[in-house]
């Protein structure tokens, strides 16, 4: 049987990821002519350098115009904007009063309009002779307390710098790689046509790339730019001992079978850089353009040649940015923190979206459940095992011949009813709906979209017909208000025929995913709103698409209920309409793997709201790796198992009392954890500090966590590490930080700052909760979340050295608005000298009746058999008791039983 | 019965009185704990926990605190995950719940005792449920003497049936020993007119052997001719083994011919005859008889397979010419990989067929040539043909003897071994274990099958059919591939 497995998993790799079907950067035109490009190519130089609008604003020329190539000609607007909380922006655009032959696309909708008013205005700036710059001139504007914005004039660069010492932080064009290719006229013999694989881009306007050198001082290893499957830390892409090179690709596509590393870019793009560094500072670079782009992690060395030596003292990295189209739109974020850095830039896109408390639990997915009995049977399957899930779902087939917004009849006569009954156990259920829009006159959907003219043209102006799960299929153009607007209107109860409140949506193959389009999407010269080109907003369209959907879930719900949209494709700004997860993964070791880093990632760039498809979406995995993908997701922002319609069942009952057993474990966790979590989500959603995070986030100088993506961070309070192996007897743990750490299942204490090398046990993976932290938990378990609310909480205070530990808790209704308008609860525990405390945070009126039931002391030298409560004066007792409930746990740590005290109030609880 | 529906209800006003008081705890101490139970719990006033763990208080049962790690301290409430709720259920069948269940605002017990916090009312309802569970098992009932009614049946037709075959059997095994008479007889004589024909074909070899010498221009002339023959000869050969598959299908047909006309009490055997009237039923017969069960579901299966399939049908035409583009455009000039080639060959595909082969890749409707059912029939197909035609072109000068002989022979010995296989499977289907009464005798080789939707896409319609033949196997065919269930 291992044989033939082998010869499977041969033959899958054979079948796989087809490379030839995507464009590598040679051939690429815009990135193979970029990376040609040597260091100091660019002789641009910053003219009539002045403050306009609160802004520094500069043309840049040509030093000597006739040493140029023809094409650059006209002079490009350079404009420095300064906002609140040290972000510098950067934009550079062809000059609309020299009549360029098209407005070049500025992404629309994404930058956030509050982010307007923290704009600092700009009084003046200063002259400076910098020293090592040559004797050249430079434009000194000030950024925040500490901070500055600089403007080299020849040859111009722009970089924001630390007040105190001069110390650079982030750079554009400091190897003078920047490039702009101007639009301009076609001449005769030119051929501006692109072809790849029989599709031909016709490409009217021609070449307008833009491509430029970043650099990040004080760095270590760069973060972030989303999608790729690949390590956390990114690897360099280009110079001394690269082996392979290809940048990282940020365009995206429906990848079939991605593999678990490599550089591609597959359904997401967020151009989102976080550098980290020894100093524990970090700083952030963000390029607004949804433009297919490429970038290049350049190695130490790679420019040895350019011959243009930077200052050493501080280690740098340097990356080389391409996009095919759109403007410089960049945003300089100075930290000094990591959190800093995400608090930043969720300033300019937008903060997560605070999601229903029913989302956070388990959601069960699969491709597809065949029809109501089968949903009445998954759900009843559950229940008989006593499993907790929150969600079910339904995938394409449940509609009527792949047409959104309707049932297949014969499979689900009673949709109304059938959400009615889920709902009755307060479960909820997901249904996709896709932008590929069936091209069936008898459709009403199509019918209407292509009366209105509201699809994406092609290149002629006709609507554009691809191909998807369908057949023959039209696109929405979803950059157009109106079209969003006609959109979200499809999602009212009357218009989705067969809906309920309990139903919520799962946007797929939003990149777009076209089957027999270039490289399995839209080609490039199809047609937008105002005659914006798709190869201009490629990247976003998934994002628009996504951000329609959960406007018509909230117009649904008159303004009251929370949207939850999960999306495969994204971008910048995703993180304001739901969940992502990471498309289809495969049921091997490797991709669960992955999913940590990619995971990581999604959160340091705003995407919090995401997970991996637990068990692997292809392929069937051993019990054994879905056991452990069990332990691992459960502990993803998005939780949800689901699977391709070729794979065996997978539902938890189907491998063993044992296995049953352990699954049924893993996902109880998540849900005891579930007060945890909601009260991350809602630290994300208050500061964009992702729920799951990488270790340098809570510990920004310990050098051993920087590259460390195998383990994270749940909050600033639990550390997990996956098992990523078959039959695993011992894995290696790194425990950051000077203080100790508890595991989760034993309550044993290990020492921080060192690599532990542990036993691993098929219960659960390396799991632990770091001194000095309190953890809120609901150890009931029940059919959902929804039948918790009322349940009472465990508090679990791990101890650090001098006996203190503090913690947060938020809870609100779980599904509404009000809790903009205060009605939440959001309290602050803290233990020292032996007590326990609850405060309030802010002003929050809302009430519950839950109480916390226990509290556990982890790392509390017992001796002490009571203790008082105040107000009341009531006594509790304290006593050894189980660490975990629901199975045979070991009393082992020091309990406070029934204290009896309410969440909402304000106590005290004494040891004596 | 009714005081304490009306204690259950007075439980509900406390409940709800006391309700902001925060505590799910029950005010029947013993709530949760089943009759059986109870004892345990009242003996004394230190309780164990049932897995010996640890002692509790009787203050501590269903106080809402979970003390033992298997729940024996909090069979009332939902404090101990691995306990379990009793309810009475009065008036219907009692019933033990998880914990979970326990106030959780959802009535799962048909009495309510589930729900004691006051959040919501669960009306008694166990003497409705009661009702719906005795009518069920009236039914079953019914069923049940139905089903001893149609065994009855069963076994008077069974009798019926094994003495006809039992007859059949008889004549069979009588018929078998005049056949292998004459089968023997024929026998000798072939072997006789083989021998003289190999004597004759010698003498023959010899002669045109000096005829070629003799004539080289001649021999130019006829080559062709020659050529052509032995390849016939050649395709006639390999014909009859590729055939022979084949030739065993078209025995069973015969066989069940044969059957037919053995019941029709006529010995003669001819393929014309033996239609109707059968009263042994054929697989095919049974499979009609099975299906009206799930009719409906299968119509409807059945109307969406068949507007999808032609298009699937259209998708594997294209994707095997692909392969076989691909296979025979590599050349050894390019140093491309076969596998780049399969690839690059998308571009002389339509865009509908570039969408439908892309869509194909996560519908996983492309399938191996080794099991691709159109391969073989296309095989099959061009065989015949291949025989067909050869059977036209073959000419025998006269029918002799020999030939005559040789015809009547392999005829004979043919049906003899089609009787002999009918009797050993009459004698194998008599030796089975039919049941006490024989009342499974008509199950003999009878098929039940259940069709199931797997999936369906616009491009294809894949259908699982359930096959339960009770004395042969059970399987399940996706497609043309069959999986043995066991």
């Amino acid at each position: 049987v291992a044989f033939l497995f082998l010869i499977f998993l041969a033959s899958q790799t054979v079948h796989s990821w087809k490379k030839d079907e995507f464009r590598a950067c040679d051939q690429t035109p815009f990135c193979k002519r970029a990376r040609f490009r040597k260091p100091g190519a660019c002789t641009l130089i910053a003219h009539d350098v002045s403050i306009s609008d609160g802004d520094l604003t500069a043309k840049l020329i040509p030093k000597a115009p006739h040493d140029q190539d023809q094409d650059q000609i006209k002079p490009l607007t350079l404009s420095v904007s300064v906002y609140q909380d040290g972000i510098m922006r950067l934009k550079i655009d062809e000059d609309p009063s020299l009549d360029p032959p098209k407005k070049r696309f500025q992404v629309a909708d994404v930058v956030i309009s509050e982010f307007e008013t923290k704009k600092l205005w700009l009084q003046s700036a200063s002259t400076e002779k910098i020293n090592g710059d040559d004797g050249g001139l430079s434009s000194v504007v000030y950024l925040s307390d500490g901070y500055e914005a600089v403007l080299r004039h020849d040859p111009f660069e722009v970089y924001v710098r630390e007040k105190a010492g001069n110390r650079r932080v982030v750079s554009l064009n400091s190897h003078g790689l920047f490039d702009f290719e101007q639009l301009r006229v076609k001449k005769e013999d030119e051929d501006w046509e692109e072809r790849f694989r029989g599709h031909t881009d016709t490409r009217p306007y021609g070449p307008q790339s833009i491509s430029f050198d970043v650099s990040f001082y004080g760095s270590d290893f760069v973060y972030g730019i989303p999608e790729h499957a690949s390590s956390f830390a990114l690897k360099p892409t280009r110079g001394p001992g690269v082996e392979e090179s290809e940048p990282f690709r940020l365009f995206n596509l429906d990848v079939f079978e991605y593999l678990p590393e490599s550089p591609f870019g597959i359904y997401g793009s967020i151009p989102f850089m976080v550098s980290h560094g020894k100093s524990g500072q970090s700083s952030g670079f963000f390029w607004l353009n949804a433009a297919e782009m490429q970038i290049d992690v350049l190695a130490k060395g790679w420019d040895a040649e350019g011959g243009i030596l930077m200052p050493t003292e501080q280690s740098r990295i340097d990356t080389f940015w391409m996009s095919e189209a759109g403007i410089v739109d960049t945003f300089f974020f100075v930290g000094p923190g990591p959190k800093d850095v995400v608090k930043q830039y969720v300033s300019v896109t937008g903060l997560p979206a605070m999601p229903q408390l029913f989302s956070t639990g388990y959601h069960q997915c699969r491709w597809n459940y065949r029809d109501e009995e089968d949903v009445e049977n998954v759900d009843s399957k559950f229940d008989e095992h006593d499993i907790p899930y929150d969600v079910l779902w339904l995938d394409i087939e449940h509609t009527d011949g792949k047409r959104y917004f309707t049932w297949d009849k014969m499979l689900f006569p009673h949709p109304d009813e059938m959400q009615r009954k889920l709902a009755a156990k307060g479960r909820h259920m997901v249904t996709i709906v896709d932008p590929h829009i069936k091209r069936d006159e008898s459709f009403h959907l199509h019918k209407d979209a292509s009366q209105r003219g509201y699809y994406v043209k092609d290149a002629t102006g006709k609507d554009y017909d691809g191909w998807c799960w369908p057949g023959s299929s039209s696109y929405p153009d979803m950059l157009n208000p109106e079209i969003r607007s006609w959109w979200a209107e499809k999602f009212s109860y009357d218009n989705y025929v067969g809906s309920t409140p309990s139903l919520y949506i799962w946007n797929d193959m939003n990149e777009p995913s076209v089957f027999n389009g270039p490289e399995v999407t839209m080609p490039r010269d199809a047609l937008h709103l105002g005659g914006v080109e798709h190869r201009e907003l490629h990247n976003a369209y998934g994002y628009y698409f996504h951000m329609a959907t959960a406007e018509g879930l909230l117009k649904r719900g008159d303004g009251k209920d929370r949207p939850f949209v999960l999306s495969r494709a994204f971008f910048a700004g995703s993180q304001r309409y739901g969940a992502v997860w990471t498309g289809d993964n495969s049921a091997d070791w490797d991709h669960l793997r992955v999913s940590v880093p990619m995971v990581l990632t999604l959160g340091l760039t705003g995407m919090t709201f995401s997970g991996a498809d637990v068990g692997g979406f292809f392929g069937n995995p051993e019990p054994e790796l879905l056991v452990r993908w069990y332990q691992l997701g459960a502990y993803y922002p998005f939780f949800r198992g689901h699977a391709h319609h070729d794979t065996k069942r997978r539902e938890p009952w189907l491998f063993g009392e044992r296995n049953t057993a352990l699954m049924r474990d893993a996902i109880r966790i998540r849900y005891t954890l579930l007060p945890y979590f909601y009260t991350l989500f809602r630290e994300a959603n208050v500061s964009g500090v992702p729920v799951v995070r990488p270790l340098w986030m809570e510990f920004p100088s310990d050098e051993a966590a920087f590259s460390n993506d195998e383990a994270f961070m749940v909050g600033n309070s639990l550390l997990v590490q996956g098992i990523y192996t078959a039959r695993a007897k011992h894995a290696s743990v790194y425990l950051p930080g000077k203080e100790s750490w508890y595991d989760l299942r034993t309550g044993t204490a290990y020492k921080g700052g060192k690599v532990h090398k542990l036993e691993v046990s098929e219960e659960s993976i390396p799991a632990f909760q770091r001194a000095g932290t309190i953890v809120p938990r609901k150890d009931r378990f029940r059919r959902s979340s929804t039948q918790m609310v009322h349940d009472p909480y465990t508090l679990v205070i791990a101890l650090n050295s001098s006996q203190a530990a503090e913690g947060e808790l938020y809870v609100d209704d779980g599904k509404s608005y009000d809790f903009k308008h205060g009605a939440y609860i959001h309290r602050r525990f803290v233990f020292s000298n032996g007590h326990l405390t609850s405060s309030p945070v802010g002003n929050s009126r809302f009430s519950s009746d839950c109480i916390i039931e226990r509290v556990i002391l982890l790392g509390y030298n017992p001796g002490a058999k009571t203790a008082f409560v105040e107000p009341g004066n009531q006594k509790a007792e304290i006593e050894l008791g189980p660490l975990r409930f629901g199975g045979q746990h070991a009393a082992v740590a020091v309990t406070i039983r029934k204290p009896g005290v309410r969440v909402a109030e304000d106590w005290k609880i004494k040891i004596l | 019965m009714r005081s304490y529906s009306i204690f259950i209800l007075l439980l509900f006003c406390i409940a709800s009185f006391i309700r902001s008081s925060s505590s799910s705890v029950p005010k029947h101490t013993f709530l949760g704990i089943s009759p059986q139970d109870e004892d345990y719990y009242k003996s004394s006033d230190s309780i164990k926990c049932k897995d010996g763990s640890k002692k509790f208080t009787k203050s501590q049962l269903n106080d809402d605190f979970c003390d033992c790690p298997d729940g024996t301290d909090e069979p009332g409430t939902s404090a101990c995950p691995t306990a379990k709720f009793y309810c009475r259920n009065a008036g219907h069948v009692s019933l033990f719940l998880f914990s979970s269940r326990v106030n959780d605002g959802i009535c799962d017990c048909c009495d309510g005792s589930d729900e004691y916090d006051g959040r919501v009312k669960c009306p008694n309802a166990c003497w409705e449920a009661g009702k719906v569970a005795r009518d069920r098992l009236v039914k079953k009932i019914n069923t049940y003497n139905e089903g001893v009614t149609l065994r009855i049946k069963e076994i008077e037709q069974a009798k019926i049936a094994i003495a006809k075959d039992e007859a059949d059997l008889t004549k069979l095994q009588n018929e078998e020993k005049l056949l292998k008479g004459i089968v023997e007889e024929l026998k000798e004589r072939k072997e006789q007119i083989e021998k003289a024909e190999e004597k004759e074909r010698l003498q023959k070899e010899k002669e045109e052997n000096e005829k070629q010498k003799a004539e080289e221009a001649l021999r130019e002339n006829g080559k062709a001719e020659e050529e052509g023959k032995v390849e016939n000869e050649k395709v006639e050969q390999e014909a009859n083994s590729e055939d022979k598959p084949k030739e065993s299908t078209d025995d069973d047909d015969k066989i069940g011919n044969i059957e037919d006309s053995f019941v029709n009490e006529d010995p003669n055997v001819d393929e014309n005859e033996g239609e109707p009237t059968s009263k042994v039923e054929t697989s095919d017969s049974s499979k009609t008889e099975a299906v009206p069960l799930n009719k409906e579901e299968k119509h409807a299966v059945k109307n969406k397979h068949e507007s999808a399939s032609p298009r699937h049908n259209d998708d594997s035409t294209v994707s095997t010419e692909i392969d076989q583009d691909a296979g025979s455009k590599v050349s050894p000039d390019e140093d491309k990989k076969a596998e780049s080639d399969a690839s690059e060959t998308t571009e002389g595909l339509s865009r509908e067929e570039l969408g439908r082969l892309v869509a194909s890749r996560w519908t996983g409707e492309e399938t191996s040539p080794s099991s691709d059912p159109s391969w073989l029939e296309k095989i099959q197909k061009t065989v015949k043909n291949v025989l067909d035609a050869v059977n036209i072109f073959k000419t025998p000068v006269n029918i002799s003897d020999a030939a005559h002989v040789r015809k009547e022979y392999d005829e004979s010995s043919a049906k003899l071994s089609k009787i002999q296989s009918r009797i050993s499977s009459l004698t194998q289907k008599l030796k089975h274990d039919f049941g006490p009464e024989k009342e499974f005798y008509a199950f003999y080789d009878r098929c039940f099958e259940i069709k199931q939707n797997k999936l369906r896409t616009p491009s294809c319609s894949t259908l699982y059919v359930y096959k339960v033949c009770p004395y042969k196997q059970a399987s399940q065919e996706e497609g043309h591939m069959t999986t043995r269930l066991g």
